[in-house]
């Protein structure tokens, strides 16, 4: 042990001293080149002294104004000041100076640069130019300040005292230091777990991670709230307490809450029909009906709401048959959107929670002669209970965070995600924006949070292992009929809408011309071919990184102990609940300035990508994990694999399923992400679903369709083909264990 | 025929848990040091939570002690993570790859040992011809029954040549018939390979039958090491004497120490000399510590026990079941002071002895040359 500590602190003085070695050279280097520059630029003023000016000629009024104009041009555009001696001035002799005010006050005797001035005069006398040993601080500014003689006919006659901005100079220098610190950091912390850690690829993981985490999930988040605090420049309150206080902004947050309730409340409903018909009674096509329940939930974002707009917006068919009452754009429209969208969250959940509910417990109640209606009213309903709410909530935060829906069909209903949108791209005031998505993360986060500390534990639900065979159909025939009634309605509507967008790429123009035509689609091409293509490699840079960091994560948080584990996990597992407008908005504050300036490259895609959709695959591999004794990997390590091969040869074999989910789930969100992204798409790298909207906004409704069209086939295709790579596995998933 | 084996040795070992709830740290174990000579099995006997597992866990690298030195041969392997050990280990639940078949699963070790092709599958061939598993290589794991699960994992770890093998309760996952057909089997290779071998139960009959020398843990702490039979015969304490095997104790009184024949040596020792109920016996055997007028118990196992005519022996009871086994009768006695367990007295060839019915008043005697004078 002693010998590691001698070693790693000896490896660690050996680093700092070259480290400071070739960081010395660097910044002389580049210091001896800079004044170069400058003494290049001081001696070209003073070659564009006045000429025919001598001493005695330089101290009437005619010469005077000329010099001043000579000052000021010379040093304008260096951003500098300066200022004209005349005579070269012996100490404590009192003379004369045209120019700049504030340089001129530093030749006091008070002054703490009297004695530089007096060096600087001295210099001058035998002709010769200087530069100041210490820099002038003016304002906020830094100068180098220099003293250069001006000669005329071979004659001193005076010196110019030139103050020139440094703080590029300067900020170069501490660049230069920020990233040698940062070398050394990160050195350190690679020698310290070469030479202490047992695991070596291990502790390598874990730094990595952590760094990531802290880079992209922290950075930006800590970024954009204090940037909320900050308005010009200037530490304030004003920022929330206008968002607190305005009338907008409270409305804002009131919309977004009461399109949340509706929905939620509609969506659960509505899930819990499916749910039961799907666990609890016997009818045909229960994979059918399954299938329709989840399709939603891959959906593009506008692919629905486009085709609720065909039908039913300004000049959508119904509109224009006359049957629409009111409008769809706002709150009715949004809630009907909405829970088409977001009903399947509920049914995944719902159906989950009633098909761990034992139907011997229904059996037992029926065999005690309850009515069926009482077997539900008393048994499955407050056994399903904590799934209500848990999927109530589910579907309420993600109804928050939802953007694509009130970007299309808001009209004047207020909702905070689309607001927050609305003062960065409208009115550019991004320290707004952060605090709205802010206070988005409010109601998200306490939701989250209730439901994962308090409704897991009110669930009375045990996963007893054996699969009761046969189901107790807890239904009359009446009720029966009503439930797949609304099932059908549902399915028929889906169908409508996946339909409408379909029909919508043929139609010339619709609304208002139905003719059939290709038009659309040869110009939806064209005009979308390179965004189609940029998502697509976007999102397949992406999906490869999630995995695999997700799948590296999971075995971490599962598998083995280290300090921090439990804030890694926190940090890892954040993006999930925040809402995505914030998600953007801090990328955009944090990663276009220094030191990592991202905006507008492929890279901050990417990892917007990454970060986001990690959370999920990390559940997913944990939860395979969990699944796995421990001793197989164990095992293997026995046998002389270390952990990078353990991880390739034994952990993704065993968790493929997960990783392949993890991979398309990641594909698929990718491809159809909104929120965050439309913050971050520059000219070079535009995204297929911003495209859509922005043909939608246009009346473009064609072009919408066939891009919608292309992202669900993407989308549908990807999905399909991940089942298909998954079923060959299931034999696998079942053996685990062994 | 295996070159390798090497001694293991543990000096002064102690390993602190952190409890995951109140973050105390807990001693799982303390202070603990054996030696194990090259080729030798040795069996970690001891009641859950003692601690056995862990000490096999730091020999295989998987925790690392909080202080102490494991040694392998003459290098200190402490700080040395599993997969850089020569040790490998047979896990309790197997650990079989479950991507992976039978041949798979048995390579893997040599693969990561960048073995030639040709070599792997020679050697893999013939090691699962040693276990009778060679027609099955091709089966995943889940296709096979417990007792050949078993072999792989067994040959698995045996085809590397570790210098110690490790076996963490290998058989309680199997049904008693398997059972011992797999601790002949596990005893046959380990011998033929000559490779030392450390292996975990709580099962003393598995101890007794496949070990050369036995520790008997308790709670952290290392109990006794002996062979089985010093261990059956001469427990050291009465946690010792009760974990290997049936016993009863009979209160009794030390007197002196006398000079008496062992019946079954016959050189010349001490006895120590007891009085139970006003009768007196020399028993043979006896913790060093005891002095006289001490008052300590005799252990007697159920082999040495005999039933007889109410007050002939050193306490009367009531037979309360026969069971009859065969070979023998095991008569449970309920004894006079109802706070205390019944005796099991155990009645060989009793086809041609009495047998007590249940309900019947006896007394109980023993033979003093079998018994041991422990403390109370």
């Amino acid at each position: 042990m002693k010998k590691r500590v001698l070693n790693f602190v000896l490896i660690l003085g050996l680093v700092a001293v070259l480290g400071f070695w070739i960081f010395s050279n660097i910044q002389n280097e580049f210091l001896s080149l800079a004044k170069t520059q400058q003494l290049r630029l001081v001696s070209a003023i003073v070659d564009a002294f006045p000429d025919a000016l001598t001493e005695q000629d330089a101290r009437g009024p005619k010469a005077r104004t000329d010099i001043l104009e000579w000052l000021e041009k010379s040093v304008k555009n260096g951003g500098g000041k300066a200022a004209f001696v005349l005579g070269v001035p012996m100490p404590g002799e009192s003379f004369e100076a045209i120019g700049d005010g504030s340089l001129i006050e530093i030749f006091a005797p008070q002054s703490p640069f009297s004695s530089e001035s007096i060096k600087g005069f001295d210099n001058v006398a035998y002709d010769e130019t200087y530069r100041s040993a210490k820099d002038l601080k003016l304002g906020n500014t830094y100068y180098a300040l220099f003293f250069a003689p001006v000669a005329q006919n071979g004659e001193v006659i005076g010196a110019l005292v030139a103050a020139l901005d440094i703080s590029e100079e300067n900020s170069f220098i501490n660049l230069l230091i920020l990233m040698f610190c940062l070398a050394f950091a990160i050195l350190a912390l690679v020698t310290w777990q070469v030479s202490f850690s047992r695991d070596v690829i291990t502790g390598f993981a874990v730094l990595t991670l952590f760094i990531i985490a802290a880079v992209f999930v922290a950075y930006p988040l800590l970024e954009s709230l204090r940037l909320s605090f900050y308005q010009d420049g200037v530490w304030t309150l004003d920022i929330w307490k206008t968002i607190l206080t305005s009338r907008g902004y409270r409305s804002a947050l009131s919309g977004s809450i009461e399109l949340g309730v509706w929905t939620a409340t509609c969506s659960t409903i509505l899930g819990f029909v499916f749910a039961f018909v799907c666990s609890r009674t016997n009818i045909p096509c229960k994979g059918f009906i399954t299938a329709m329940g989840t399709l939603p939930v891959i959906s593009p974002p506008f692919s629905l709401t486009l085709s609720i707009i065909l039908l039913f917006g300004n000049n959508g068919l119904f509109t224009r048959m006359g049957l629409m009452p009111f409008s769809i754009y706002g709150l009715p429209g949004l809630v009907l959107a909405q829970t088409i969208g977001m009903f399947p969250v509920a049914f995944l959940t719902l159906s989950g929670v009633l098909a761990a509910i034992d139907s011997t417990f229904e059996d037992a109640a029926l065999n005690l002669s309850a009515t069926r209606m009482k077997v539900f009213s008393s048994i499955t309903l407050p056994l399903a209970l904590p799934g209500f709410l848990s999927a109530w909530l589910l579907v309420f935060t993600i109804s928050l965070a939802d953007f694509a829906n009130p970007l299309i069909l808001a009209g004047n209903f207020r909702v905070l995600s689309l607001e927050s949108y609305m003062e960065v791209t409208g009115m550019n005031r991004l320290g707004h924006g952060a605090a709205l998505s802010m206070v988005l993360l409010v109601p998200t986060l306490t939701a989250f949070l209730v439901q994962r500390f308090w409704i897991a534990r009110k669930s009375y639900v045990t996963v007893t292992g054996k699969p009761s065979g046969r189901i107790t159909d807890l239904t009359t025939r009446p009720v029966k009929i009503v439930l797949v009634g609304v099932i059908a309605l549902t399915i028929i509507f889906l169908i409508s809408l996946y339909g409408t967008i379909i029909a919508g790429c043929f139609v010339k123009n619709w609304g208002i011309d139905y003719t059939f035509s290709l038009d659309n689609i040869f110009e939806a091409v064209t005009r979308g071919k390179d965004a189609l293509f940029d998502t697509l490699a976007l999102s397949l840079a992406a999906t490869p990184i999630a995995g695999v960091l997700a799948m590296v994560s999971a075995l971490l948080f599962v598998r083995k102990t280290f300090y921090g584990k439990r804030l890694l996990e926190i940090l890892m597992m954040t993006p999930f609940a925040l809402p995505g407008t914030l998600v953007g908005i801090s990328y955009v504050l944090a990663f276009s300035k220094a030191p990592l300036i991202l905006v507008g490259t492929a890279a901050i895609i990417v990892v917007n990508y990454t970060i986001r959709e990690l959370p999920v695959g990390i559940e997913g591999g944990m939860a395979a994990l969990r699944q796995i004794d421990p001793s197989i990997e164990e095992a293997a390590t026995d046998l002389g694999a270390d952990s990078a091969v353990v991880f390739r040869t034994i952990v993704l074999p065993l968790v493929r399923p997960a990783f392949l989910s993890g991979l398309s789930y990641t594909f698929v969100r990718s491809m159809t992400a909104v929120s965050a992204v439309i913050f971050l798409i520059s000219a070079r790298w535009y995204h297929l679903t911003i495209l859509i909207y922005n043909f939608s906004e246009n009346l473009r409704f064609g072009l919408a369709s066939v891009l919608s069209t292309v992202l669900i086939i993407i989308v549908f295709g990807v999905f399909g083909l991940m089942r298909l790579l998954v079923r060959r596995n299931d034999n696998l998933t079942k053996t685990i264990g062994a | 025929m295996h070159s390798k084996s090497k001694s293991v040795r543990l000096v002064n070992v102690t390993k602190a848990f952190k409890d995951p709830q109140s973050g105390q740290p807990v001693t799982a174990v303390d202070d603990v040091s054996f030696e194990i000579a090259p080729g030798d099995l040795v069996t970690l006997l001891g009641p859950s939570g003692c601690g056995k597992t862990t000490v096999l866990r730091m020999l295989s690298g998987f925790e690392t002690p909080t202080s102490g030195q494991i040694l392998i041969g003459d290098s200190d392997v402490t700080e040395v993570p599993p997969n850089k050990r020569d040790t490998a280990m047979v896990f309790q639940s197997y650990g079989l790859f479950p991507h992976m078949n039978v041949f798979e699963n048995v390579a893997y070790g040599l693969k990561l040992r960048d073995m030639p092709k040709d070599a792997i599958d020679e050697k893999v061939t013939r090691f699962l011809a040693m276990v009778g598993l060679d027609k099955l290589s091709k089966r995943p794991p889940s296709r096979l029954s417990g007792g050949q699960q078993q072999r792989v994992a067994l040959v698995r770890s045996m085809i590397v040549e570790p210098s110690v093998l490790l076996l963490d309760e290998p058989l309680s996952n199997l049904d008693a018939l398997l059972r011992e057909q797999m601790r002949v089997e596990i005893r046959r290779l380990q011998k033929s390979l000559s490779i030392t071998a450390m292996y975990v139960t709580h099962d003393r009959v598995e101890a007794m039958s496949l070990s050369d020398q036995i520790i008997v843990m308790n709670a952290g702490k290392i109990a006794q090491i002996g062979t089985p039979s010093e261990i059956y015969r001469d427990p050291i304490n009465s946690f010792v004497a009760g974990f290997v095997g049936k016993v009863a104790f009979f209160p009794c009184a030390v007197r002196e120490f006398v000079k008496g024949v062992d019946e079954l040596s016959t050189w010349e020792m001490k006895a120590c000399r007891v009085e139970i109920k006003g009768k007196t016996f020399d028993i043979p055997r006896w913790s060093p510590n005891l002095k006289p007028s001490d008052s300590a118990v005799v252990m007697c196992r159920p082999e040495s026990l005999s039933l007889g005519e109410p007050g002939a022996g050193i306490e009367d009871g009531i037979v309360s079941a026969n069971v009859y086994l065969g070979n023998s009768v095991e008569s449970w006695v309920k004894r006079q002071d109802p706070s205390q367990s019944d005796i099991l007295v155990q009645i060989d060839n009793p086809d041609v002895k009495k047998i007590w019915k249940e309900g019947e008043s006896v007394s109980l005697t023993f033979e003093p040359s079998l018994a041991k004078v422990l403390a109370a």
